[in-house]
């Protein structure tokens, strides 16, 4: 398998993913320690830290910023363990650090839409899976609305907000995706103003030049 | 047949479920007329399908089938169903109205 390049840009109508850097470490750190990312592991102790985290990260994944067409940065989310022989790969580190910045606006929708798009039509992938917390309903009732299903559950796997919780594990398939999931992330986004057009991906040869 | 008003109650109930899991700081003030989403709203996309969610639950309890506030029926709206409660409480009445239900 051919290194899969790790600097793409996903362009949406409200949001673009555009690849974290090191000099998004101040940013992304205060966003991990907020109350909003209480369900997500503290990460790293110190912004020196995160940059250097965000400096070593595996060149076989993909982690992305999610910016505002304006440029404002709003949240990260990431495409981890893409495994192109047995085709799956794992969403995570999803987490919008600005929610003043995207209130009416699809951001955290259009970011997964984007990412499934990614990861269902570039990469051709059947399936993608992620785990949240067990306590963490809100993104849970939205993950399975938008066409997750769960699969199965890791008891007592988080230790969070200072007790154990469970690992909800969700998987998707690519059909799934299709028939169920992009139609109701494209009614969502259009429900916040303009029709929102399907959005780019680079063509699968563009991957692996 | 759901009266206006028993649609708007589940509406704004809808609403304060998602009170619940807000933290104190980020309540919202629950009104027929609050902007939900779109311009000048007081949800984000994540908040907005909470609302959807439990709207959706209740109605099919209340009714006794489902109704899909995303379907194709649903997005082909010129304005937006979920700018507030009670644009979401009009698009739901108008439905089951012109549904015969």
């Amino acid at each position: 398998m051919q290194p899969l390049p790790s600097s793409i840009t996903l362009d949406g109508t409200f949001v673009r993913l555009r690849p974290l850097r090191p000099d998004d470490a101040e940013l992304t750190w205060s966003w991990r320690h907020s109350q909003r990312a209480r369900f997500l592991n503290r990460g790293a102790p110190t912004v020196a830290a995160q940059r250097e985290w965000i400096r070593t990260l595996p060149q076989s994944e993909f982690n992305f910023i999610i910016e505002r067409t304006d440029g404002r940065a709003v949240g990260m989310v990431s495409l981890l363990g893409i495994d192109l022989t047995n085709s799956h790969a794992e969403t995570g580190r999803f987490l919008i650090g600005e929610p003043e910045a995207v209130r009416g606006i699809p951001a955290a929708v259009e970011a997964m839409m984007l990412i499934y798009d990614f990861a269902f039509n570039a990469l051709q992938l059947v399936r993608v899976w992620g785990t949240i917390a067990g306590e963490n309903r809100l993104m849970l009732k939205w993950q399975l609305f938008l066409g997750m299903r769960e699969e199965g559950r890791l008891r007592c796997h988080y230790n969070l907000e200072g007790r154990l919780q469970d690992a909800v594990v969700l998987g998707m398939l690519a059909e799934e995706y299709r028939n169920c999931a992009l139609p109701r992330m494209q009614s969502l986004v259009q429900a916040a103003g303009p029709a929102a057009s399907a959005p780019a991906v680079p063509p699968k040869e563009q991957l692996n030049s | 047949m759901l009266s206006d008003d028993r649609i708007l109650q589940l509406a704004l109930a809808a609403v304060e479920n998602l009170n619940q899991e807000l933290d104190a700081g980020q309540k919202l003030e629950v009104s027929p007329d609050m902007p939900l989403f779109g311009a000048n709203a007081v949800l984000d996309s994540l908040q907005l399908v909470s609302v959807i969610v439990d709207v959706e639950t209740s109605l099919a309890e209340a009714l006794g089938f489902p109704l899909s506030l995303t379907d194709d029926h649903a997005i082909s709206q010129s304005d937006s169903l979920y700018r507030t409660p009670a644009s979401l409480t009009a698009y739901i009445s108008s439905r089951l109205q012109s549904a015969g239900k």
